[in-house]
């Protein structure tokens, strides 16, 4: 999916991108915007208040509409009342993440933009160990900078 | 459809009043905030304080110059390249900054471990190499454990700390996943999901691979500590009060509490 590609998106704001300069709100600034508290995960993980004070506070900085219920129920009813032709998000590895993409993929289309990589490497990982991962993400988790340029 | 939430508040205690009416199961639950506030603004300010050269040096002391920004990160409020780039700036050589930068490199590697193993993340990667089955675990945290009343002053501070705070130094997030799940063989799912409920950083991919890390279920040995380690880390700030002190769960040589804990085990103590 390319951003822009909807000419009336609204946004779904999620708790893996809490953040004004996320690339969902970069790519549409001004679209409806819309945060829903997941009533079913917020049970299934017993999360606390404290957590959920927190989370608050982080969406009162961003320029959404905070509800709750069901996330792909509430984030497609969204859609319906800005007569929306696509939903725009940021990327998340959650599994429920891409469970409820798939249910508003049933829908509307929708484009998950990548935040900021943390390595400007797109190459292989080896992953069974993180000496291993490191070993070669090492080289490229300095940004664009030359790691140890001095040496 | 539901009707939108309230985003218009005078006070910080007028939220926290409006967030205890509206989710009265999680406020019944554990009705303690948090003094770490959420949002962009705060984020940005601890972000200007991070010194990655003293974080190099410290950061195993529970006093140490860590960073306080991992809420942050895990809601995506501060992306882990922003960290990176604070970081570098504040350094006149970007070795300065490797610790740091590598600590951040764990959050991006459990994220792609994540996005493979999805809700497998629930599940023991690997066998325990601690000589027992994982049948052998108890499924459920001790009322003791939760409630901080286990008798060890260290044990119970971290408790008491993470219901109250959100937050918990990742050194005694270490100690006290390898006390449930290596001195009391609790499963570590059941401290996992302790984890998540109070954590302000609560994500199942660090978190939970964590757990596996102390656990030996992701690692090539299970994680322990000894009462010489925990007091040198802390200052001796629990040791001094603890009443169990040169008697408790924890003394020893990490060699004597390897033949204790994993009597069965093969392989070597570390």
């Amino acid at each position: 999916m390319t951003p822009n590609q909807f000419t009336r998106p609204i946004v779904w704001i999620h708790g893996d991108c809490l953040n004004p300069y996320g690339p969902a709100l970069q790519a549409y600034p001004g679209a409806p915007a819309i945060w829903v508290w997941d009533d079913a995960l917020l049970e299934e993980w017993r999360i606390s208040l404290k957590r959920i004070v927190f989370m608050y506070e982080c969406l009162l900085e961003l320029p959404v509409v905070i509800r709750r219920g069901d996330v792909a129920t509430e984030v497609l009813a969204f859609a319906r009342e800005h007569a929306a032709d696509g939903i725009a998000t940021a990327s998340s590895p959650s599994p429920r993440f891409r469970a409820i993409c798939d249910r508003l993929r049933n829908e509307l289309p929708v484009a998950v933009l990548p935040v900021e990589p943390f390595l400007a490497y797109t190459g292989r990982l080896d992953l069974r160990r993180f000496s291993r991962y490191w070993a070669t993400a090492e080289k490229y988790a300095f940004g664009q900078k030359p790691l140890f340029d001095d040496q | 459809m539901s009707s939108n939430m309230r985003r218009d508040f005078a006070s910080r205690d007028e939220l926290i009043d409006y967030l205890r009416r509206e989710f009265p199961q999680a406020a019944a639950r554990s009705g303690e905030v948090s003094a770490t506030r959420g949002g962009r603004r705060e984020a940005e300010a601890r972000l200007q304080r991070i010194d990655p050269q003293r974080y190099a040096a410290t950061r195993n002391y529970l006093d140490g110059a860590v960073t306080h920004l991992s809420p942050y990160i895990r809601h995506g409020v501060l992306s882990l390249a922003e960290v990176r780039d604070a970081a570098l700036s504040r350094v006149r050589r970007p070795a300065d900054a490797a610790k740091l930068v590598s600590e951040l490199g764990w959050r991006d590697y459990w994220q792609r471990l994540y996005e493979r193993l999805g809700d497998e993340i629930w599940r023991d990667q690997e066998p325990y190499k601690t000589g027992y089955r994982a049948s052998d675990y108890a499924s459920e945290l001790p009322d003791d454990i939760i409630e901080g009343r286990t008798g060890l002053a260290c044990i119970d501070a971290f408790s008491r700390d993470l219901r109250a705070t959100g937050y918990l130094h990742n050194h005694a997030r270490m100690w006290l996943a390898a006390y449930v799940v290596h001195w009391r063989r609790v499963a570590w799912q059941a401290g996992a999901r302790w984890f998540l409920e109070h954590l302000l950083d609560g994500d199942p991919a660090s978190n939970n691979l964590s757990w596996q890390w102390v656990a030996s279920t992701f690692s090539h040995k299970p994680y322990i500590f000894n009462r010489e380690n925990l007091e040198r880390f802390t200052n001796g700030i629990y040791c001094r009060t603890c009443p169990l002190y040169g008697r408790c769960d924890f003394e020893g040589t990490y060699e004597e509490l390897h033949r204790r804990l994993f009597p069965n085990a093969t392989g070597n103590a570390g």
